[in-house]
């Protein structure tokens, strides 16, 4: 008979050993070899010191791809947050065609990204892509152009495609959790006579904290993480307007084979991570004491 | 009468939300679709509503019996399949060990599974590349698949963890006390009472596994294991690019998992969300 705590041990052994192999150890790994000259193509990796970081604080690319990524993060979680929010209310309504609309809502979560990069990629043609002929047909002639190829609109494209993606799963996901608040609250409220703007922010907003801190705790990981957006739809170009540094570090790595300078800018990405991890842990952390 | 003035006011504005977001999130799948059964020379045209003798299966017949995406879907399918299920056995097991048992340190495994978020994967994926190429499982089927396991066994544990927090402990108990051991309970208890949040993980990691394109792109290095999605990527960025053939493999891709979509749609947002809305 095996004791208690080992039978807990045993079930989650076989996870900890895949994660242990896949991921912790690439993690030390990875960080290991930014401090490295390895070279894809090259035999004998030296051990080169803060090298690769000295070179990367002078690398312009790398500090157009770090502001990039920042931005890009920052405005399409926030985007998403909001227009999340506007969609879980709308879906919220007891509405005929409601539930029709909230089971086919998420399709565009689930299709993979090469598709969706696909599918904007040939909206935004020239001439013959859809958004174009929208626009044509409005009159505004000279808009006609590639959106992906442009260097001012670019960058907001990319975010749109991460808007596509992620917003229902956001409006989904408040939704279910502005449901579990009890009915009573709003009726208490109501007899108080609080007006809709009072109810949604006393009693909707706080009954949706837990949710919202995991939604955005994830995205801001997730997105500042993706690669495929990017690299699918523009690669970072053009001249580097899409450049965000998990598309940099790819380049890096396996277009120029340079492993431990690539690793030494994903170092920085983790570092980046950690911090926000930690300081936003203990921020909501505070709230919650509250 | 103000009320029912209001009500109707609602009403109105949910309605143009929904609107809009049909067509934001459901028109551009619309228009692949529907350009996938047009000639190339009628996409060319730039007219929406083209003529019926411009339609064509001229698309999917070239897609499906000229070129080699045939070969692409079935690896993609061999590959998502393994992966969902070696990552449903190891996150079964791990979310019921982590949600029934007292384990040492376990809020530090569950603090330390979640943070593997935060780790960018194109920093994992540079010794993950030099570890199965050691293993010599670069070009392989299960190269490929240790590679995105980690890519979903995390969310995979994290998310069923709550879904099984969620089911009664009294159930769990009293099988305990009538003698059922460990696998009994998860057998015979956890697994019927879980399904729903299974069958969502399972999903997930199918969907996350068939639309993986950077790890396929590092480990694969033929046709032997080269998934649709690289493909279609490669179609894509060709330097004349036959916009209908595109459409049809694209929207090839995007059928199974819009399928399997249809299956766990109702228990997708319970099975999702089970981790964040336990209190």
């Amino acid at each position: 008979m095996i004791l208690r705590k080992q039978q807990g041990i045993l079930l989650i052994l076989p996870a900890l050993i895949v994660m242990g192999v896949f991921t912790f150890y690439p993690l030390l790994e990875g960080i290991r070899i930014a401090f490295t000259n390895k070279h894809l193509l090259k035999e004998g990796t030296e051990f080169v010191g803060l090298q690769n970081f000295a070179r990367l604080a002078s690398d312009e690319i790398f500090w157009i791809s770090l502001y990039q990524s920042i931005v890009l993060t920052a405005v399409v979680v926030c985007l998403q947050f909001v227009f999340g929010l506007i969609l879980a209310w709308a879906m919220s309504q007891e509405l005929p065609g409601m539930s029709w609309f909230k089971s086919i809502i998420m399709a565009s979560w689930v299709i993979p990204v090469a598709a969706t990069v696909i599918l904007f990629k040939f909206m935004a043609q020239p001439d013959v892509g859809l958004i174009n002929i929208i626009i044509k047909g409005l009159g505004f002639e000279n808009l006609n152009r590639y959106w992906l190829g442009d260097l001012k609109v670019a960058l907001p494209f990319i975010m749109l495609l991460h808007l596509w993606r992620n917003v229902p799963f956001y409006g989904i996901a408040f939704l279910a959790a502005m449901q579990a608040i009890p009915g009573s609250y709003y009726e208490a409220a109501e007899i108080d006579g609080a007006n809709a703007w009072h109810r949604f922010w006393h009693i909707t907003l706080p009954g949706i904290r837990n949710m919202a801190i995991v939604m955005v705790t994830i995205h801001v990981l997730w997105t500042f993480n993706n690669f495929d957006f990017v690299y699918l739809a523009t690669g970072g170009g053009p001249v580097n307007a899409t450049d965000v540094l998990p598309v940099y570090v790819y380049r890096q790595c396996w277009s120029s084979y340079t492993l431990g300078y690539g690793a030494s800018i994903g170092t920085i990405m983790l570092l980046l991570l950690m911090v926000y991890f930690i300081v936003f842990i203990k921020i909501s952390d505070r709230g919650n004491i509250s | 009468m103000t009320k029912s003035r209001r009500k109707i006011g609602v009403a109105i504005a949910a309605y143009g939300v929904v609107f809009i977001s049909l067509i934001f999130f459901i028109l551009p799948m619309l228009w692949i679709i529907y350009c996938s059964f047009r000639t190339q020379s009628s996409i060319f045209t730039g007219v929406v509503l083209a003529p019926l003798h411009e339609f064509t299966l001229e698309n999917y017949k070239t897609i499906l019996s000229v070129t080699d995406y045939p070969t692409y879907f079935f690896n993609s399918f061999k590959i998502a399949t393994v992966v969902s299920l070696l990552a449903l056995v190891c996150s079964i097991a791990g979310a019921y060990g982590l949600s029934r048992f007292k384990i040492r340190w376990k809020n530090a495994i569950i603090l330390g599974i979640f943070s593997t978020q935060m780790f960018p994967q194109v920093l994992l994926i540079i010794p993950m590349y030099l570890i199965v190429f050691s293993l010599q499982m670069l070009d392989t089927v299960m190269g490929v698949v240790f590679g995105q396991l980690i890519l979903v066994l995390p969310f995979s544990i994290w998310m069923l963890k709550g879904y099984f927090d969620n089911i009664p402990v009294d159930i769990d108990d009293s099988a305990r006390i009538d003698g059922c051991n460990v696998f009994q309970r998860l057998w015979y208890i956890m697994l019927p009472l879980g399904a729903p949040g299974i069958m969502v993980a399972g999903f997930f990691s199918f969907v996350v596994s068939w639309g993986d394109y950077l790890i396929v792109s590092i480990i694969s290095q033929s046709q032997r294991t080269a998934t649709a999605t690289l493909v279609i990527q490669r179609l894509s960025s060709a330097l004349l690019i036959r916009w209908g053939q595109v459409a049809a493999a694209a929207v090839l891709t995007i059928v199974p998992t819009i399928i399997l979509f249809s299956f766990v749609q109702k228990r997708l947002v319970e099975g999702l969300t089970a981790g964040a809305i336990k209190e």
